[in-house]
C-alpha cells in the first residue's frame, strides 16, 4: 500500500491520472444524470464520437495548412456543441424520441467525416483520431487537466445553481413554459454545456468510456435511488471508484485501466437491474400477504362453513 | 362595468406540429371569473386551443387573448397568471421526483434560481395534498403513484400555485371514482373560495356539469358556446360526438353518454 502511495506522488502520470478520475466523475454526476433523466443517454456517446470527427477535422486544417493554428481540441469541442445545438432544436417541443433521432444523425455524419478526412490526414497522426476512441487517462497533458478541470468546475456550479430547472425541464418542458421559466435556455444550457464537459472527458477516456462512466452509472443509480439529488451523489461514487479500480488494476496487471472503469460501470448496471428485482419480489410478497386482511378471511371462512353446512343438510 | 374577459379568441386559426389543421375560424369570448370546461371528442383541438392561449404554439391566423394579453406579444404576462396542468401522460416518470417535489414545483416555478422552498411555500403545498388527500404520501415516489394519485398531486399543484388561472387538461382521464371525487370536490371548493378562473379541458362534462358555469363546445371550432344545460342539447352532442351519443336525463340533470375515453395526443 505505502509503495503505491509511493509510486503515486513520484509519478505525475498518476497524479493527472488519478485527478482527471475525479474530474470525469464530477461530470459523469453532472451530467449524466441529467442525460438519463431526459432519456438521452445516447448523446454521451453522439457528443462523444461527434468529437472525434471534430478532431479529425482538426487536424486536417493544421496539416493541409489551410488553417495552421487550428487545434483539434478546438474542431471536437465545434462539432460537440453543434450536436448539442441540433439535439436541442430537434427536442424544442420535449419530445425525446426525436432528439433521438437527431443524435443518431450527427453520429453518423460526424464519424463518417472523421474517416472522409482520414484519407487526407498524413498517417502518422491518424493515431491520433483513434486515441479520442479509446483516448488513455494515463497520458494526459497538464493542458488536458487545466481543460477538463474549467469545464468540470464550469458544469458543477451550473448544475448546482440550476439543477431544479433541468429538472423542471425534464419533467415538465410545456408545464415549466406554461408557468414562465425560460425551459428553452435551460434546456439549450444544460445541453451544450453536457456536450462541452463529455468532448473534454473524451480525450482523456476515450469515446466507448465516456458512454460507459456517463450512463452506466446513473442509470443504476436511477433503479435504485429515490430522490434526485441521491442519484447524482450516487453516480459520482459509482463512476470514481470504477475508474479508480481499473487505475490500480493496471499497475497489478497488464491492462487499460479504461477498459476495467467501463466494465465495471457496466456491471453497475446489471447489478442495479438484479437488486431491483430482487426487491420488487419481496415487496410484493409482503403485499400479496396484506392483501387479506382479517375481516375479510373471516367472511372468507364463514362463507365455506355455510356452505359445507348446506351440503350436509343436503345430504340428509 | 365590463371586466376583461377570461379568454377571448378572433377568428382563430392553429395547426398541429404536423401541419394539419386543427382549428379554424375560431371566435368566442368567456367572461371572467368563470369555471370554465372544454369539451369535445379525441382530436377536436381541445389542448390545441389552450396551448395557444398559453402561448405554447403560435397561431396559424387569427388571435387569442387571456385576460386581455395577446397570447404570441404579450405571453409573459398571461403566464405569470398561469397554474397548467398538461395532461398526466406529458409528466416525464424516468426522473426521481417525490411527491413533495411535483407539488412545490407549482410555486418555484414562478420564482426566480435558485428558487428555493420557504416554510410558507411548504405548507401551502401540504394544504393542497391535504385537499386532495394526498398529505400522507408527501415523501413518496410520484413514479410510483396510481394513475389517480398522479393525477391529484398534479391538481394538487395547481392549487399550490400563484395565479388568477388555473389551467388543466384532463385531469380526470383514466382516474378511479374515488380520485375523481375528489378532484372535482377540490378544484369547486377552490374556485368557490378564491378569486380564480378554472379552465378545464375534459372528454367528459358529467362530473363536473353541476360546478361549471361555461361549457365550451369544439370539433375543430366553435359548435356550442354557453351554460352546461344550453350545451347538453341532443342535437349539439350528435354533431359533435356521432349519431350514438345520447342525452339522459336524471334528478333535474341532464347527462352525456358519450364512448370518448379522453386519451388524445397529435406530437
Amino acid at each position: 500500500m505505502i509503495d503505491i502511495i509511493q509510486v503515486i506522488v513520484s509519478s505525475p502520470f498518476l497524479q493527472r491520472a488519478l485527478f482527471a478520475a475525479v474530474l470525469v466523475a464530477v461530470i459523469a454526476a453532472a451530467s449524466g444524470t441529467f442525460l438519463v433523466f431526459r432519456g438521452l443517454s445516447f448523446m454521451a456517446s453522439g457528443v462523444a464520437h461527434a468529437a472525434l470527427g471534430g478532431t479529425a477535422l482538426g487536424i486536417f486544417l493544421q496539416e493541409s495548412g489551410l488553417v495552421p493554428w487550428f487545434d483539434p481540441i478546438l474542431g471536437a469541442l465545434l462539432f460537440s456543441i453543434l450536436v448539442a445545438a441540433f439535439t436541442g432544436y430537434a427536442g424544442e417541443s420535449g419530445i425525446t424520441q426525436k432528439m433521438e433521432v437527431a443524435v443518431g444523425v450527427s453520429f453518423a455524419l460526424s464519424m463518417s467525416l472523421a474517416v472522409f478526412l482520414m484519407y487526407y490526414i498524413p498517417p502518422y497522426r491518424v493515431p491520433q483520431i483513434w486515441g479520442y476512441l479509446v483516448g488513455d487517462i494515463l497520458l494526459l497533458n497538464d493542458f488536458d487537466i487545466i481543460m477538463l478541470m474549467s469545464t468540470a468546475v464550469l458544469l458543477g456550479v451550473i448544475t448546482l445553481m440550476f439543477n431544479k430547472e433541468f429538472v423542471y425541464v425534464s419533467v415538465d418542458m410545456e408545464g415549466s413554459v406554461a408557468h414562465g421559466m425560460n425551459a428553452r435556455m435551460y434546456h439549450y444550457a444544460m445541453l451544450i454545456v453536457s456536450a462541452l464537459a463529455i468532448a473534454l472527458a473524451t480525450k482523456a477516456v476515450g469515446a466507448i468510456l465516456v458512454y460507459a462512466i456517463l450512463v452506466a452509472p446513473a442509470a443504476a443509480s436511477n433503479e435504485l435511488v429515490k430522490s434526485v439529488r441521491g442519484v447524482i451523489f450516487s453516480v459520482f461514487l459509482i463512476a470514481l471508484i470504477a475508474e479508480l479500480i481499473g487505475l490500480i488494476t493496471s499497475f497489478v496487471v497488464y491492462v487499460s485501466p479504461s477498459a476495467i472503469a467501463g466494465i465495471l460501470a457496466a456491471l453497475s448496471y446489471i447489478l442495479a437491474l438484479q437488486i431491483r428485482r430482487v426487491r420488487e419480489r419481496v415487496q410484493t410478497e409482503i403485499e400479496e400477504t396484506s392483501l387479506a386482511p382479517e375481516d375479510l378471511v373471516e367472511t372468507f371462512n364463514q362463507s365455506i362453513t355455510i356452505e359445507q353446512k348446506g351440503d350436509h343438510n343436503h345430504e340428509h | 362595468m365590463a371586466t376583461t374577459p377570461l379568454l377571448e379568441a378572433q377568428n382563430l386559426a392553429v395547426r398541429y406540429p404536423n401541419g394539419e389543421l386543427a382549428l379554424h375560424n375560431v371566435s368566442f369570448t368567456i367572461k371572467s371569473p368563470s369555471f370554465m370546461a372544454i369539451i369535445g371528442p379525441n382530436g377536436s383541438g381541445k389542448s390545441t386551443l389552450v396551448k395557444a392561449a398559453l402561448g405554447l404554439i403560435k397561431p396559424f391566423r387569427g388571435t387569442i387573448k387571456v385576460l386581455g394579453y395577446d397570447s404570441v406579444k404579450q405571453a409573459s404576462k398571461i403566464r405569470k397568471q398561469i397554474r397548467y396542468v398538461p395532461q398526466r401522460d406529458r409528466i416525464e416518470l424516468a426522473v426521481p421526483m417525490k411527491v413533495k417535489d411535483i407539488v412545490l414545483m407549482g410555486r418555484l416555478l414562478k420564482k426566480l434560481p435558485p428558487r428555493i422552498a420557504s416554510s410558507k411555500d411548504i405548507e401551502i403545498a401540504r394544504d393542497a395534498l391535504r385537499q386532495v388527500n394526498m398529505d400522507s404520501l408527501w415523501n413518496h415516489p410520484f413514479p410510483e403513484l396510481s394513475g389517480g394519485q398522479r393525477q391529484r398531486v398534479l391538481v394538487a399543484r395547481a392549487l399550490a400555485g400563484e395565479g388568477s388561472v388555473l389551467v388543466l387538461d384532463e385531469p380526470l382521464a383514466g382516474t378511479d371514482v374515488e380520485s375523481q371525487d375528489l378532484i372535482v370536490e377540490a378544484l369547486g371548493r377552490y374556485h368557490r373560495e378564491n378569486d380564480v378562473s378554472i379552465i378545464m379541458i375534459t372528454h367528459d362534462l358529467n362530473p363536473i356539469h353541476t360546478l361549471v358555469q361555461d361549457v365550451l363546445l369544439l370539433k375543430n371550432t366553435v359548435i356550442g358556446i354557453g351554460e352546461p344545460c344550453s350545451i347538453m342539447e341532443p342535437e349539439l352532442i350528435k354533431k359533435v360526438y356521432g349519431p350514438t351519443a345520447k342525452i339522459v336525463e336524471h334528478s333535474g340533470h341532464r347527462y352525456c353518454l358519450t364512448r370518448d375515453s379522453g386519451f388524445d395526443r397529435h406530437d
